[in-house]
């Protein structure tokens, strides 16, 4: 990966990053920490997400990117023991305290696991329109026009559109990510949370993923974690370095465009991280 | 990619077969094998005796299968009532443990707080090795009594009752009923320990998958982990079918061991492996091969069950091997 | 659903959004309270099932707790009579018998139990696979069929009556499916990578077998073992049909025994209430030797896979 430290650029990070107006902010965080039975985990997130961009959430294991992640579709409530404090708020509302429920918030904050994890019982079809089955949707040519949609939104369409009724498990490894994404994609939410969806994939599908977000960003708003950080720098528009704290606590390093998180970082940490000084 | 141990083992055992006529190894394998052989005997043996010694009261299949009144010491034999007695107290076992057992499996699983769950499925197993005498002796000198005085009056009042249970006014202590609610006591444990098992072991990404899609937790349980579980939950209830079936001397001391068959669940009645326990301290002869034919009978019944009951659980491992 | 109805399939996402959101909503407070209302029906269940089992315990332990005396112990049963009623004695031949039953029956069945599971564990011939099946199968069948078996075998066949060894070969054949199985599983359990080091070191493959694996697996055998032991114990019907019982204290093997099931079953038909409330103390015995064995061998195993881990 090539690195061009840029010295025409004489403007601060404060200036780069644009004061983005409100209508253009599809989440907003403000000093979000997660702690577990007391331990904290990640603290001091405080960064504003754009709207119809891929922000990614950067840095070595254990910084804390996946907790913090988790925080956004309130999937910590589900572990006893979890706090979550601080402000998030999406489109204005806060999602902890705000006027919205769980359920709802889940409707319009989607999330893609980072193993595929469709349902073992269930056909494609019934995969991709499971979620808005499961909200009460039952209108066939509803279903119908959603699942064409979501699956060709995910780059799946023309494999499946002849084997719909066939078992999710029939497919490999990348397809059944993307039917994830396609089953995510089906509710049409606002914001679409990727906990590392690559990872467990091979090369190809890799790409074929990450070429998916470009044009799925025009639809939804992606924040997505990855451990790869050239990933990161191929894909996203916006970039949050997370480390590991003395504590063993993650925290916010640098919020900023990935250009400049890559090619002139303001923290000396990120560098080293970007320049893979550690992993 | 290395081959895995019993290989290794079979296959060096091949060699050194080759490399020397009488190697040290031999007398191992062979001591093992032998064994397992004697095993194997032992379990022919098993089938076999019990069905030589019943091959003289299959000349009167037809009463034995479907005769009513059992008249010792010479017969006729029948065994209609053993059956009936069976089927009515198994069948109704199943259903309130299965129904009562997968909603306190869920909540287990669902409900109950991470430590609390530990010491509950602990004790859950314990339950299930307390042995049937017990739960026979409490169904006998606890619960009987307090049906007598007051559950039966109660569902002598209800409508229908005669039909199903029997006349009102009529009490006896020892019933089918009491059999039945005795024995799905008794299977509860049993189901609860493994249908817990199978819903916990329920993949936990596509449980996070469902509520990331905005399912409330009915609808995760209904909609994901339940088909998911069904094939071992199957599983699970046969083998409870299995041991409620076998269960012997819980339903000869509440059961009240009568010989006549009628459907109604407040009168006495018995099944197949009571009345072979209750009979056969005094049973001579042809008696004893009508008791043994009925012996076989059973033998039958759980097999089946219990082969149906493996065979589903390892598909469920396999099924859900694949995600 | 009429706002679906209404809704004219639009390429837009926008509107589709919000025909969705819109639907999401007409249904969340059913959705909603239908999830309350089985979760609390599930609370219910298990409260329904505690019930029963708690009553059981608390009855078994004070009924059966004040039985509990030396007389229990050391005396032989006595017949009650009028003027005596109460006088019913002791457990004390039933505690030899079932001693004595249970001891014979660990002779045969362990040995047999263990090397079978070990050659299950090792073997991966079709004769295995199928022994596997028979053992399970064996391992589900109810126990009066050992019963019977041991009634045609032993007391029939070969004519030596009612006796110790008749009811201690039907529990044998009880405890050795249970054994072999759980040998095996113990045995398995076993990481391959200490059987390859052993082989790689040049040891001959019953060497390594014996020196390597058994011990290594030795606690989950013995664990096998014991819960195989504390249910023979407890049950009646193999027992029922093949010991004969008996009123003094008497364990020699040809000669016919009591055993505590036994006298379990028996004495809560009893007329006489004083023996059926000492049937109380005898249950409490079982359960409580059950349960120890049953919790020590769950602590054992316990802190055995924490010690490999």
């Amino acid at each position: 990966m090539e690195k061009i430290v840029s010295e025409s650029t004489s403007s601060t990070s404060a200036d780069q990053v644009a004061v983005k107006t409100v209508s253009e902010i599809a989440m907003s965080l403000k000093d979000v920490a997660v702690s577990f039975n007391g331990k904290t985990a990640v603290r001091d997130a405080t960064f504003d997400v754009a709207k119809n961009k891929v922000t990614s959430l950067i840095g070595p294991s254990g910084s804390g990117k996946t907790t913090l992640l988790r925080g956004l579709n309130r999937l910590h409530d589900l572990t006893p023991g979890a706090k979550v404090s601080g402000t998030i708020l999406l489109e204005g509302t806060d999602i902890y305290r705000g006027d919205i429920t769980v359920t709802e918030l889940r409707t319009r904050v989607g999330m893609v696991f980072q193993r595929p994890n469709p349902f073992p019982t269930m056909s494609i079809y019934d995969n991709v329109v499971s979620g808005l089955r499961f909200n009460g949707i039952k209108k066939k040519s509803l279903l119908d026009e959603v699942a064409e949609k979501s699956l060709r939104d995910a780059a799946l369409w023309e494999s499946v559109e002849n084997r719909l009724k066939v078992s999710a498990g029939n497919l490999s490894g990348g397809e059944q990510q993307r039917l994830c994404i396609a089953r995510a994609l089906a509710l049409e939410p606002e914001v679409l949370l990727m906990d590392e969806p690559t990872s467990a994939l091979d090369p190809i599908a890799t790409l074929r993923i990450e070429e998916l977000m470009s044009t799925l960003k025009e639809r939804v708003t992606i924040i997505i974690v990855t451990h790869n950080m050239q990933q990161a720098a191929r894909i996203s528009d916006d970039c949050a370095f997370l480390l590991m704290g003395e504590d063993r606590a993650g925290e916010l390093i640098e919020f900023d465009t990935t250009d400049k998180i890559f090619n002139n970082p303001a923290d000396p940490r990120t560098l080293d991280y970007t320049l893979g000084r550690f992993g | 990619m290395t081959m895995s141990s019993p290989d290794l083992i079979i296959q060096s055992e091949e060699l050194a077969e080759v490399n020397s006529a009488s190697s040290s190894r031999g007398w191992y394998h062979w001591l093992l094998v032998s064994v397992s052989a004697l095993f194997a005997l032992v379990s022919i043996a098993f089938v076999g005796s019990i069905v030589i010694y019943s091959l003289p009261a299959w000349s009167h299949t037809g009463t034995l299968l479907t005769g009513n009144g059992w008249q010792s010491p010479s017969g006729p034999f029948g065994g209609l009532s053993m059956i009936v007695g069976t089927i009515e107290t198994s069948l109704i076992a199943l259903v309130v443990a299965a129904v009562v057992g997968l909603g306190t499996s869920l909540a287990i699983v669902f409900l109950v707080p991470g430590r609390l769950r530990n010491i509950i499925s602990t004790f859950v197993e314990l339950l299930a090795a307390i042995p049937s005498i017990v739960y026979g002796l409490w169904g006998f000198l606890v619960l009987a009594p307090w049906m007598l005085k007051s559950f039966d009056p109660f569902v002598n009042k209800l409508p229908f009752a005669s039909a199903i249970f029997g006349s009102p006014g009529q009490q006896f202590g020892p019933s089918l009923l009491l059999a039945a609610i005795v024995l799905s006591v008794m299977i509860l444990p049993t189901f609860i320990a493994i249908s817990r098992e199978v819903i916990a072991g329920v993949p936990n990404d596509i449980i996070e998958a469902s509520y990331s899609l905005g399912c409330t937790r009915w609808q995760v349980i209904r909609q994901v982990v339940l088909p998911t579980a069904k094939i071992g939950l199957f599983g699970a209830t046969f083998l409870s079918l299995a041991r409620a079936t076998g269960e012997t001397v819980a339903v000869a001391l509440v059961a009240g061991s009568v010989a006549n068959a009628q459907f109604h669940l407040l009168y006495p009645g018995t099944s197949i492996a009571a009345w072979i326990a209750t009979e056969f301290g005094e049973a001579q002869g042809n008696e004893i091969s009508a008791l043994m034919a009925l012996g076989v009978l059973l033998m039958l019944i759980n097999f089946s069950f219990s082969l149906i009951s493996r065979s589903l659980v390892s598909r469920q491992r396999k099924a859900l091997a694949r995600v | 659903m009429t706002i679906i109805d209404d809704l004219i399939p639009q390429p837009e996402s926008t509107s589709t959004r919000q025909a969705i959101q819109r639907a999401v909503h007409s249904h969340r407070a059913r959705r909603v309270a239908i999830s309350r209302v089985m979760m609390v029906l599930c609370g219910v269940a298990l409260v329904l099932t505690a019930i029963p089992l708690v009553l059981l315990i608390i009855q078994l332990v004070s009924r059966g707790a004040s039985q509990l005396d030396a007389t229990f112990f050391t005396k032989l049963p006595q017949s009650p009579t009028l003027s005596s009623p109460n006088d019913v004695g002791g457990v004390s031949n039933s505690i030899i018998g079932t001693i004595a039953l249970t001891v014979y029956a660990s002779i045969m069945a362990i040995p047999l139990g263990v090397l079978t599971g070990v050659y299950l564990a090792e073997s991966r011939s079709k004769f295995a696979s199928t022994l596997r099946v028979i053992a399970q199968t064996m391992a589900g069948a109810p126990s009066i069929l050992m019963g019977l078996f041991g009634f045609t075998l032993i007391v029939k066949y070969f004519q030596v009556g009612f006796s110790a060894i008749a009811g201690s070969f039907a529990l044998a054949v009880l405890m050795l499916p249970v054994i072999a199985l759980s040998t095996e599983l113990a045995v398995r359990t076993v990481p391959d990578t200490l059987r390859e080091a052993g082989l790689a070191l040049g040891a001959k493959p019953h060497k390594v077998s014996l020196k390597v694996v058994i011990p290594s697996a030795i606690s989950g055998i013995v664990t096998g073992c014991l819960l195989a032991v504390a249910r023979a114990v407890g049950e009646t019907a193999p027992v029922l049909l093949t010991v004969g019982g008996g009123y003094i204290n008497q364990w020699r093997p040809l000669d016919p025994v009591s055993a505590l099931p036994l006298t379990i079953y028996s004495g809560a038909k009893s007329e006489w209430p004083a023996q059926r409330v000492q049937v109380w103390g005898i249950a409490l015995v079982l359960v409580a030797f059950v349960f120890v064995l049953s919790l020590s061998a769950r602590i054992w195993a316990a802190r055995k896979q924490k010690r490999n881990s």
